[in-house]
């Protein structure tokens, strides 16, 4: 019955949120294409009027448990980003010739575009951060080894980004809502791993002799995850 | 008695019912009028399971007994798993040096230490280990030993996040000489339960007799062989429902943003929480302890 994420004070505002979300949608399905689009939302912090040579601008994620929610979103959007590049590739097939890695994969990024789409959704329309654009650097999306390796990467950060920030989160509605989901990222993250190399699911760079699982700040996932995104995140009041 | 009245009254016994409460009257203000009728019709429910604490003791309130109900499971699967590595009856497949054997020691192993750790959380305070757990037909096959296996983890997940929100933030024991953040050491562990959970059905998928074909998320509400309770509701429901669950934050996920994704993909996608005393009647259906 009730829209626990919303807070806006009529009925209008409370329905917004469910009908308007599509215009900054799916960007990365179509990676690069948007980037114009996404550069024009952002030009208020962009003083270069070169569209050509445009340096993305600063993103920042906000305060207090909106600022929490904001962090994930961009963290999904990456995700979402990367998987949608990956089973979209003309190379998938090639990549990975086992159908039910290719079946698992797609399943993966499903998972990470429900995640993105609801925290789009789910956050109200003044604060959520707008879509992000990826930077995919050299990374060959055809080459198996390349793809896991940063699934990898974006998964134990996830998990470890999650696990870090349960305890800045005011809301416990929020918070329950936060460990549903990093449950599902440490499954992928297990999965993934067993693809790489079966039983390095849980092994110790990323469990350590307590038996715990990582868990970062927000400046460390920020550090480790802004090299893929154009834009400059800044997570400083995130939790605050 | 009005409302009021009440919820003052249940104050006495549960000082944070009304953080339990504000959420919900918050959004209940922020409806339009026809939507506020719809919403107090259902007001009861909110109440009933805020009143739960108070009278029915759903909930743990004190972070000892989180932490000796956190240890009671941990104990629990450690037995199953050091149980299993010693059975004679999985020995064929357990093989040594094998990726088998590796895993479920290694899955083993972290059980040990969660154990320490929430030992040396609650010092004096911790529970004693039960006498014994006689886990039945569990390690009567290899697919058998898998299967609970799953639902252990999976049940594991759940007990987990269903605790996150009765854990204080602020609670920063000092456990080893080291002082930590007890909800941050509760996710750490939930999660490393999530990858074992993960792997356990990585390794039902890969069994020789014609595997289960899943992966190592929830579809559905699906157990594919173990306790169909693992993955149903708990209580209350609203706040613990069943793994198929597809509504999250008030928002219905097959339909947002403009996209449109499947009811198994939803559920996927999430995982949902569990209260203790579905938890511990799951363990008590099929373990004697």
């Amino acid at each position: 019955m009730s829209n626990n994420l919303q807070n806006g004070g009529d009925e209008a505002e409370f329905a917004k949120p469910l009908l308007v979300p599509i215009k900054r949608r799916s960007f990365f399905m179509y990676a690069g294409a948007t980037a114009g689009a996404t550069a024009l939302l952002l030009s208020g912090c962009d003083d270069d009027d070169d569209d050509n040579n445009m340096s993305p601008g600063t993103v920042s994620l906000g305060s207090g448990d909106v600022g929490v929610l904001n962090y994930a979103y961009a963290l999904e959007q990456l995700e979402a980003a990367f998987y949608a590049q990956v089973i979209s590739n003309a190379g998938f097939n090639t990549a990975f010739p086992d159908a039910a890695e290719r079946t698992a994969l797609t399943a993966i990024a499903k998972h990470e575009a429900i995640h993105r789409d609801f925290f789009k959704a789910a956050i109200p329309a003044a604060s959520v951060i707008p879509a992000l654009n990826p930077n995919w650097g050299t990374l060959n999306f055809g080459d198996r080894t390349q793809v896991l390796a940063t699934a990898k990467t974006f998964e134990d950060l996830g998990v470890a980004a999650y696990n870090g920030a349960g305890a800045l989160i005011q809301d416990p509605t929020y918070l329950l809502l936060a460990g549903k989901i990093v449950s599902v990222e440490a499954r992928h993250a297990a999965f993934i791993r067993d693809l790489i190399s079966n039983g390095s699911f849980a092994d110790s760079t990323t469990v350590d002799a307590n038996g715990l699982d990582k868990a970062m700040t927000v400046a460390q996932v920020l550090a480790a995850a802004q090299p893929f995104i154009k834009e400059t995140l800044n997570g400083d009041n995130v939790g605050k | 008695m009005n409302l009021f009245q009440i919820i003052s009254e249940i104050e006495k016994v549960d000082p944070e019912i009304m953080d339990r409460l504000t959420h919900r009257r918050s959004a209940l203000s922020a409806l339009g009028d026809i939507t506020r009728k719809m919403a107090l019709a259902a007001a009861p429910i909110a109440i009933g399971s805020a009143f739960n604490k108070a009278v029915g003791q759903q909930t743990l309130t004190n972070a000892n007994d989180i932490l000796n109900y956190a240890l009671l499971l941990e104990y629990l699967e450690e037995d199953f798993y050091a149980q299993a590595l010693a059975a004679p009856t999985l020995a064929a497949n357990l093989t040594t040096g094998s990726a088998a054997r590796g895993a479920i020691q290694t899955i083993k192993n972290h059980e040990t230490a969660h154990v320490n750790l929430l030992k040396a959380a609650l010092g004096t305070a911790a529970n004693p280990r039960p006498a014994s757990f006689n886990f039945g037909t569990a390690f009567s096959t290899y697919p058998t030993f898998l299967t609970f296996a799953q639902a252990f983890e999976d049940t594991g997940v759940r007990a987990y996040k269903g605790q996150a929100t009765n854990i204080p933030r602020t609670l920063n024991p000092t456990v080893g000489g080291n002082v930590v953040n007890l909800l941050t050491v509760a996710l750490q562990i939930h999660s490393v339960e999530a990858r074992h959970a993960s792997h356990i059905r990585y390794m039902r998928r890969a069994t020789a007799a014609g595997g289960t074909q899943q992966f190592g998320w929830i579809t559905n509400a699906d157990g594919n062989g173990a306790p169909a309770a693992v993955y149903g509701a708990g209580n209350p429901a609203a706040t613990f429902p069943a793994e198929s669950n597809v509504s999250q934050g008030g928002l219905t996920l097959t339909s947002v943003g403009g996209n449109t994704y499947t009811v198994a993909e939803v559920s996927e996608a999430f995982d949902e929480g569990l209260d203790n005393t579905t938890v511990v009647n799951i363990a008590r259906s099929v373990v004697t302890f």
